[in-house]
């Protein structure tokens, strides 16, 4: 959010050192030692009515070194914590594949064992150390994949391996600006024009808006996170957020659409204890809907039948309290697993390629959107 | 004419062709069976002896190979030797043991007797049966054979002379037999013998010269069984009338019945009395008849009776079936149970002894659902499909004690059933019958023994799973302790120690207290719960 990457880097640092100042505390004292996190499972996950997001709950776990079945995790957290600390120390970053790399070896020449075996083993206990230190893992300098792109009147500076670069993400060109895995360390919004941010689900349907100049002309900030959104597209939509910058989501109608808006919305159930620093409950469903088929007689005829994944997820989001307690997602839902159908934001462009961009005007414009 | 001729011809070789036709009778079936009844007759005689005498046995055996099926056995033993006037009685005159008929725990109760010995050898090679017998003082070296018309001893005396020493050696030759060293043969039965008679040494030579000692672990005989009267409810009409044949004090009946049973009081006979208004108990017990006898028998079981004393059997002994152990298996667990006497059929005290002995030198013996079955301490080795013993053990749940397949693991049991009166299925004597009470019994003994067995090998067990649990940390330790170092900025080297402390104590400890109420892993919950989630953006 605010913090500056000094005291965030500093206080990782801080927290990785007690962490294995209190487990070598327990040692001299004669007790094996543990390691508290919370539980990441589905049943600790909650929504949080107040912050409008998914976040964990307050059901802990203790991990026990001694403990035959817990030990070999147990000393793999260890082990991520300290190489964690060593790239903060070396002011490093890496992937967690990386990381997983630079795990990947033999507990010793007598032993018939690796340290990590496979990368699934890491990405889970990075999840721990996350929720038990209270950091995220892009505080430990942990990189993730980046996917998502932004265009429009924003300008930032990146301070990154010893430079400062200024970036106008006006001038981006076709490509616009890649959102970095991490946007809170060595990053700053210098300026900031735009009256509201549209998020649209396709890369192609980005593309289409950006050769329009749509981010000028509307003077928004124009996001694809490409599918379903990375950490960094979702903490850079909340940074954008807390400007106050209304978010408006333009996606499909179907299962996978609906699903990549609510994460951005209420975070996911994977990631709940990221909490409200990755969800944006401020933000809006433009569209594409089921009652759009109707004001716009053109997408009737390019509807899709729906599939049994669009429609046991539209029965499962029902379930949600998180979205059930919307009026118009309900009745909306009600409306798919009625008529079956679904329909691709890319329909917008079959009776003209602007339409588009005058159906988004429109919609925000007369406020027709889902909450 | 013809029909004298038969009938002279019919004499002159009955009991020769009865004994011919009936081996089987006197357990003279099978090769192998053959040899070691032999063996078993000589060795019991000579244990009788020994103990009577109130030396500790020494006995020793060997057996030599001749020819095909052809062997010659010797059979040695250090008792006080047998005086030349009973020696052919002895050795040479069928039925004329002493045991016959006796309220008494006793060995020799199965024995068909060493005469049968003597009439098996003569029948399969012509021989005689050399025995040479010292005697207070005297050695007298002989050869018997029998008259078999006349069913009497024929004694050639070879030499006598003086000995220093005591004891009888008998050596016979026997064809129609087979050594092998099977669960059957002599090498195993003496083995057994031994089991249950700490007290004594045996020493056996087999035909390939291997020579096996088995040394005595006790160094005292047994206290000798006491005759006790027989219970009524112990009785059958064939014993009562022989009782009443053997009667010499009592006129009457009714004292009679006094005098030979237990338990038996002039109240009782009162009760028979009214029970029995035909028969007259004023009379003398000679004149009994087999019907009346029979309403006699049938009467006891309608009073009734105070139970008999059972303080006339000895056991082996917790101590002893112990020690022996110890001594022949030296297994590496143990349990003994003795099982204090019962009744059954409601007159005949008898009691059980069960050994249960699991690896070590069993596991190494190469034993596996080894079943030691004893009669008086004399080893049962055939017939065990019908035994009373074999089949309790069979239908024990093993698996509740921690013995997973009876069959296939090093565990050795060993049951003994002391008793007046054992209840044998047969004539062959080699199994006991499915006596409810006695089953019972075997039953009860068998799971207190092995309650024993779990407790050790689950503590065992337990103990195995601890050092494995302990490696598995252990080898984590090196790595956990350099990490911690890194974080904490505190020595590895430190860190390590006492890691391994901690883990050597936490272990050491639960090898002997036990149970690590490990919690499970969450983990895989995690998976399971959150496996219906789609994927997030960030995964590469």
């Amino acid at each position: 959010m605010t913090a500056e990457k000094t005291t965030i880097d500093t206080n990782a640092m801080k927290k990785l050192g007690n962490l294995g100042t209190s487990m070598v505390q327990q040692v001299k004292k004669g007790e094996g030692p543990t390691f508290e996190t919370t539980l990441r499972t589905k049943s600790n996950t909650i929504f949080d009515e107040s912050a409008g997001c998914l976040r964990t709950g307050d059901k802990k776990e203790q991990r026990k070194y001694l403990s035959v079945a817990q030990a070999r995790t147990f000393m793999q957290t260890v082990a991520v914590a300290a190489k964690s600390r060593q790239f903060l120390k070396e002011n490093l970053h890496t992937s967690i594949r990386g990381l997983f790399y630079q795990l990947k070896f033999s507990l010793g020449e007598d032993i018939d064992e690796d340290l990590f075996t496979e990368q699934s083993e890491s990405n889970g206990l990075i999840e721990d150390l996350e929720v038990a230190l209270k950091i995220k893992r892009e505080d430990l300098n942990l990189t993730t994949d980046r996917k998502g792109f932004v265009a429009g009147p924003m300008v930032i500076t990146d301070r990154f391996g010893g430079d400062e670069t200024t970036i106008d993400l006006e001038k981006q060109g076709r490509s616009g600006w890649s959102i970095p895995s991490d946007v809170d360390n060595g990053m700053e919004i210098k300026k900031l024009d735009a009256d509201y941010v549209l998020v649209v689900e396709k890369d192609a349907l980005w593309q289409r808006l950006n050769e329009d100049k749509f981010w000028k002309k509307e003077n928004c900030l124009l996001v694809t996170p490409k599918g379903q959104s990375t950490r960094g597209t979702r903490r850079l939509l909340r940074k954008l957020a807390d400007k106050k910058l209304p978010v408006y989501c333009l996606m499909d109608c179907d299962a996978w659409g609906w699903y990549i808006y609510w994460t951005i919305k209420t975070g996911s159930m994977n990631l709940a204890y990221l909490g409200r620093d990755f969800a944006v409950p401020e933000a809006r469903f433009l569209g594409v809907t089921m009652s759009d088929i109707k004001e716009f007689s053109f997408l009737d005829k390019l509807t899709i039948k729906a599939k049994d994944v669009d429609v046991k997820r539209a029965e499962e989001m029902l379930g949600y309290p998180w979205i059930n307690r919307h009026d118009d997602w309900v009745r909306e839902l009600k409306m798919v697993l009625k008529t079956r159908k679904k329909i691709e934001q890319d329909a917008l462009q079959g009776q003209r390629l602007t339409f588009v961009g005058e159906y988004i005007k429109d919609k925000i414009e007369k406020k027709k959107w889902l909450s | 004419m013809a029909d004298d001729d038969m009938f002279k011809q019919f004499k002159e070789h009955s009991v020769a062709e009865f004994f011919k036709k009936n081996r089987q009778m006197l357990g003279f079936t099978g090769k192998v069976r053959s040899l070691t009844i032999v063996v078993h007759e000589f060795v019991t005689n000579s244990l009788d002896a020994c103990e009577e005498a109130g030396v500790l046995p020494e006995i020793f055996v060997q057996a030599e190979e001749l020819g095909e099926d052809h062997y010659r056995l010797t059979i040695k033993d250090n008792g006080p030797g047998i005086p030349k006037t009973h020696l052919g009685k002895a050795l040479g005159q069928m039925l004329a043991g002493t045991k016959f008929h006796r309220y008494l725990q006793q060995r020799g109760q199965q024995g068909i007797g060493a005469a049968a010995c003597t009439m098996f050898s003569y029948i399969t090679t012509g021989q005689n049966t050399k025995a040479i017998s010292c005697h207070n003082g005297t050695m007298l070296v002989a050869n018997i054979s029998i008259d078999y018309k006349k069913n009497k001893p024929v004694i050639e005396e070879v030499e006598e002379t003086l000995a220093a020493e005591t004891g009888l050696t008998v050596i016979a030759e026997f064809k129609d037999v087979r050594y092998e060293r099977s669960n059957h043969g002599i090498y195993e039965y003496l083995r057994r013998t031994a089991l249950a008679n700490p007290h004594c040494t045996i020493t056996l030579i087999e035909p390939d010269n291997q020579r096996s000692m088995f040394p005595r672990s006790v160094e005292k005989n047994p206290p000798k069984p006491f005759e006790i009267k027989p219970h009524p409810l112990g009785i059958g009409t064939h014993d009562l009338l022989e009782f009443a044949r053997q009667n010499k004090e009592s006129k009457r009946i009714s004292s009679f019945l006094q005098e030979t049973f237990t338990r038996v009081s002039a109240g009782k006979v009162e009760e028979l009395r009214t029970l029995l208004p035909n028969i007259n108990f004023n009379k003398n017990p000679d004149q009994i008849t087999w019907e009346e006898a029979e309403a006699i028998v049938k009467a006891f079981s309608q009073v009734k009776w105070i139970a008999p004393t059972t303080d006339s059997l000895v056991p082996i002994g917790k101590d002893q079936v112990e020690l022996s152990f110890r001594n022949i298996f030296n297994p590496e667990v143990l349990v003994v149970t003795e099982r204090s006497p019962k009744v059954y059929r409601g007159g005949i005290p008898f009691m059980v002894e069960v050994g249960i002995a699991y690896g070590g030198g069993i596991a190494a013996a190469g034993k596996k659902g080894d079943v030691m079955r004893f009669a008086n301490r004399v080893p049962l080795l055939f017939d065990s499909g019908g035994c009373a013993i074999t089949e309790t053990i069979k239908t024990m749940d093993w698996k509740r004690y921690d013995v997973k397949d009876f069959e296939e693991e090093p565990i050795a049991v060993l049951v003994n059933l002391v008793s007046v009166h054992v209840p044998y299925t047969s004539a062959g004597k080699q199994a006991i019958s499915n006596e409810e009470d006695v089953m019972e019994e075997i039953k009860f003994a068998l799971r207190e023994a092995s309650r024993g067995v779990q407790k050790y090998l689950a503590g065992k067990r337990r103990a195995h799973e601890s050092a494995n649990k302990r490696k598995v940390i252990t080898r984590y330790t090196q790595q956990l302790a350099s990490d911690l170092a890194t974080l904490s900025g505190e020595k590895k080297d430190e860190i390590e120690k006492q890691l391994m402390k901690i883990i050597e104590e936490k272990y050491s400890n639960e090898e002997t207290a036990g149970g690590d109420e490990a919690t499970p892993p969450n983990d895989e919950n995690r998976e399971k719960e959150t496996g219906s989630d789609q994927e997030e953006g960030d995964a590469e």
